[in-house]
């Protein structure tokens, strides 16, 4: 009964939606905003990757907030399983195939994160995605060892300097420049982009990227480590 | 650095990123950076108010320009809000001060500084992308700090607010697809310049998806299921700040986007049905509960409902009335959700029935509730009544009879649960209880917005010269549209 | 247009497991399902016919070729409102199964739905 009516429903509400979706183009040259920001991204920002110019200088006042909403989420978790801290991850050991590789991969997976959240400006990728690489790295050594600890202090030391890193990227702008998250070291007279695709480019995008990349990944750790302590 | 609107976003994310790091130092330390933080953006609220009144202020960020860029869009109505904002932010955190007995405090406080982020982004921004991101971060700071004492029913009642949420900020971001797929643009204003070629099926539709995203928040009326259970179960203080803060911002936001894009005058007597659904609704189950904070907690559905009302008639004295209200609500439910919380405290019970007598045992807290009772009912010398009383007559100049005999009549339901509960307070004998004390910074805050309610109510009409401003911003889209996007044409 | 369709109903099944299911955890992957649902309709709206990522890589590659990158912009910041979101409702899920010892939803519900 109650499948029969949930299907009803969302036959109804499916119905309308490809109806309303069925009358907006498909696959046609970007316009608007998004047409402007492929226009521009190499001559007002100096990055290559275009998606990365938009997260991180054209519309970097929401990734300020999708940082927030990650150390939101890191701290709300740790506020709901709090009295769960201190006790012992209860996995089994992993075989010894499985802990020789990770430990020969992991530092791998971290080059490979750091990798990508440096170059998030030239190449696919960026903070978020280099940050969640490192993460997975670090879930690699949880699975396979069950003595693998990581350090709270400075994971809370790396989330915390790396937020206000960004936040006092952002008020410089609003100190030495007009406005806040501006590119302090790009524009101007001179036009300091940096040469298109190198790796010192784009002024202050890769530093907010790394430092992204950094808190990101603190984060993911920590909220795996706190989920796997909760394993009875 | 010049005083800009980005402080007011930028500032309590900066304080709850050093919060970890101090509490390193100096746990004790940690309680007192959300009142500087509140203190310090009150005296930038107030310094830039009389500026957004000569002219709104429009913060560009990252230096493009509207609708490249994303803008803040400081206004009159967005600098009374964010005002309102600071001086009940710190009030709430005075009275929190010697609440929080639970640990992790320090984490406490993050989630509060970045619940008043959220709030403030949603009320300040020009981009409706960058409001979905902010209504986020209030949202998620919202299930935490419900859940934040751990217990059996804060678990649950946190769980049910996500699901809740969850499908309104899926509605929210199939609303931006739909207008990113029309419009190729997010910038409000652009928007509202843009929609106008966008067919009306699609648009009726993204406002659909709209009101049912942003309504959940707001409380209206099918969608306010969460709203009983979080404030009850929520530590008092957020309660109040839910009551006061997160509703208004997200009501806010959601008015922002209807005389925007959507103001058609259907649309305006949709929302006033869903006004009055919502205030007859919330009275009446207020009505039947037994548990105070539940009680509060359905009448401030009821309140939202009649401030919808106000919106809804779309003239100026009906905003003007609105947002009275709308001040109005924000300091009288905060002080009854004060004093109830430690009505409730002293009483070791959730219940009403456990309250009997204790107006004799705890006299000072008693009577802050029996006065925010009163004022909340409209009783004359109570700012209350002069909220109710400009609404009724903007109703009454729309010739809206209906309208007014309703809000009549949902004031006497109200007027039966208040008093009830002041009866038991102080007619019905007394039972011994152990007596604990109420802190000295809890009747300091309350103190503090009883002095505010009785300023409001003895010089209503110069407040409402100054909310003139706020109501002409909101009801006149034109010239939002020219103070964002004036910079580009010229 | 498939790719609409196909995104649509990818958000009506995790609607679907929402709704239907009594496994908290399930209710939780219904959640990322509508969240994925999204997404991908995002996605699609930039899609640009043999359109090339929106990256300046070579000097060959034109702003002509390349797809919107806007959506993309945007679903990256909500695959990490998604996740933060899911993270909570998690760690949610481990404290109603701390004090029920149940993951059944009709066997939890105490407040009124």
């Amino acid at each position: 009964m109650r499948k029969a009516l949930a299907i009803l429903l969302l036959v109804i509400v499916g119905y309308y939606f490809i109806a309303i979706f069925l009358n907006v183009p498909f696959g046609n040259k970007p316009k608007g905003v998004g047409e402007y920001y492929l226009d521009k991204t190499p001559t007002q920002t100096g990055a290559a990757n275009a998606v990365t110019a938009i997260v991180v200088s054209y519309r970097g006042f929401d990734t300020l907030g999708e940082v927030t909403v990650l150390f939101l989420a890191a701290t709300g978790l740790g506020a709901i399983l709090f009295d769960k801290k201190g006790k012992k991850r209860r996995l089994q050991n992993a075989s010894i195939i499985v802990k020789e590789t990770s430990r020969v991969i992991y530092p791998l997976i971290v080059l490979l994160g750091a990798y990508v959240f440096i170059h998030g400006h030239l190449t696919p990728g960026g903070g978020f995605q280099g940050g969640a690489i490192i993460a997975t790295g670090v879930l690699l050594m949880f699975m396979s060892y069950r003595s693998f600890e990581t350090n709270h202090g400075a994971l809370s030391w790396i989330e915390s300097l790396a937020g206000i890193t960004f936040v006092s990227l952002g008020l410089s702008g609003l100190i030495w420049g007009t406005s806040f998250l501006q590119n302090i070291l790009v524009g101007g007279a001179q036009q300091n982009l940096g040469q298109l695709n190198h790796l010192v480019s784009a002024g202050i995008i890769p530093l907010i990227y790394i430092a992204v990349g950094f808190k990101v990944g603190a984060e993911l750790t920590a909220l795996l480590d706190n989920m796997l302590k909760t394993i009875k | 650095m010049n005083l800009t609107p980005v402080q007011f976003v930028a500032i309590p994310l900066f304080a709850a990123f050093l919060i970890p790091i101090v509490a390193k130092i100096s746990k004790e330390a940690v309680k007192y950076i959300p009142g500087i933080v509140f203190l310090y953006l009150a005296y930038v609220a107030f310094t830039l108010f009389p500026k957004a009144l000569e002219k709104p202020i429009v913060e560009i960020i990252a230096g493009f320009k509207p609708p490249f860029g994303i803008v803040l869009y400081f206004g009159p109505t967005a600098a009374f809000l964010v005002s309102m904002v600071m001086v009940v932010g710190f009030v709430i955190w005075l009275y929190s001060f010697k609440f929080i007995i639970r640990e992790p405090s320090e984490k406490y406080y993050m989630l509060f500084m970045m619940l008043i982020t959220g709030a403030t982004g949603i009320m300040l921004t020009g981009d409706v992308f960058n409001l979905f991101v902010f209504f986020e971060i209030t949202a998620i700071a919202a299930y935490s700090l419900t859940a934040f004492l751990r217990d059996k029913d804060g678990a649950e009642a946190a769980f049910k607010y996500l699901l809740i949420g969850s499908f309104s900020s899926t509605f929210f971001l199939l609303a931006i697809a739909l207008i990113y797929s029309n419009t190729h643009t997010l910038n409000m204003a652009d928007l509202a310049v843009k929609m106008q070629n966008v067919d009306v099926t699609t648009k009726l539709f993204i406002l659909i998806l709209f009101i049912s995203g942003l309504g959940i928040e707001s409380e209206l009326f099918p969608l306010n299921g969460w709203a009983p259970d979080a404030y009850s179960q929520a530590p008092t203080p957020v309660a109040a700040v839910f009551a006061g803060i997160v509703v208004k911002a997200s009501l806010y936001a959601l008015l922002r986007l209807v005389f925007l894009m959507f103001n058609w005058s259907e649309v305006f007597y949709l929302l006033l049905v869903l006004g009055v659904i919502t205030m007859l609704v919330g009275e009446m189950s207020a009505m039947r509960q037994h548990q105070i904070k539940r009680m509060l907690a359905f009448s401030s559905i009821g309140q939202m409902g009649l401030i919808v009302i106000a919106f809804s008639i779309a003239t100026v004295p009906s905003l003007q009335a609105g947002f009275f209200q709308m001040v109005n609500h924000v300091l009288i439910k905060s002080l009854l959700f004060f004093s109830a919380g430690y009505l409730v405290f002293h009483s070791g019970s959730k219940d009403i029935s456990a309250l009997d007598g204790l107006g004799k045992e705890k006299p000072i807290t008693s009577f802050f509730f029996a006065f925010g009772a009163l004022a909340i009912l409209g009783l004359p010398p109570f700012s209350g009544f002069w909220g109710k009383m400009f609404i009724l007559m903007a109703a009454g100049n729309s010739h809206l009879l209906l309208v007014v005999v309703l809000i009549l009549i949902s004031g006497i339901i109200e007027a039966v649960y208040y008093l009830r509960v002041i009866s038991r307070l102080y007619f019905y004998k007394e039972t011994t209880k152990e007596v604990r004390r109420t802190p000295v910074s809890g009747l300091v805050a309350m103190g503090i917005l009883t002095v505010l309610i009785i300023i409001l109510g003895l010089y209503p009409n110069t407040i409402l010269a100054y909310l003139k401003p706020a109501a002409n911003d909101l009801l006149h889209r034109t010239e939002y549209i020219n103070a964002v996007l004036g910079q580009i044409h010229l | 247009m498939i790719f609409y369709v196909t995104s649509i109903l990818v958000i009506l099944i995790g609607i679907y497991a929402v709704l239907v299911k009594k496994n908290l955890i399930k209710i939780v992957i219904g959640l990322s399902i509508v969240d994925s649902g999204v997404n991908l309709l995002l996605i699609s709206i930039g899609y640009v016919k043999h359109g090339t990522a929106p990256i300046f890589s070579r000097p060959d590659l034109t702003a002509a070729q390349m797809v919107d990158p806007v959506p993309q912009a945007l679903v990256l910041t909500a695959i990490v409102i998604g996740l933060g979101v899911t993270a909570v409702a998690l760690a949610l899920v481990i404290r109603l199964y701390d004090h029920h010892k149940t993951m059944d939803i009709n066997k939890i519900r105490k407040l009124k739905w």
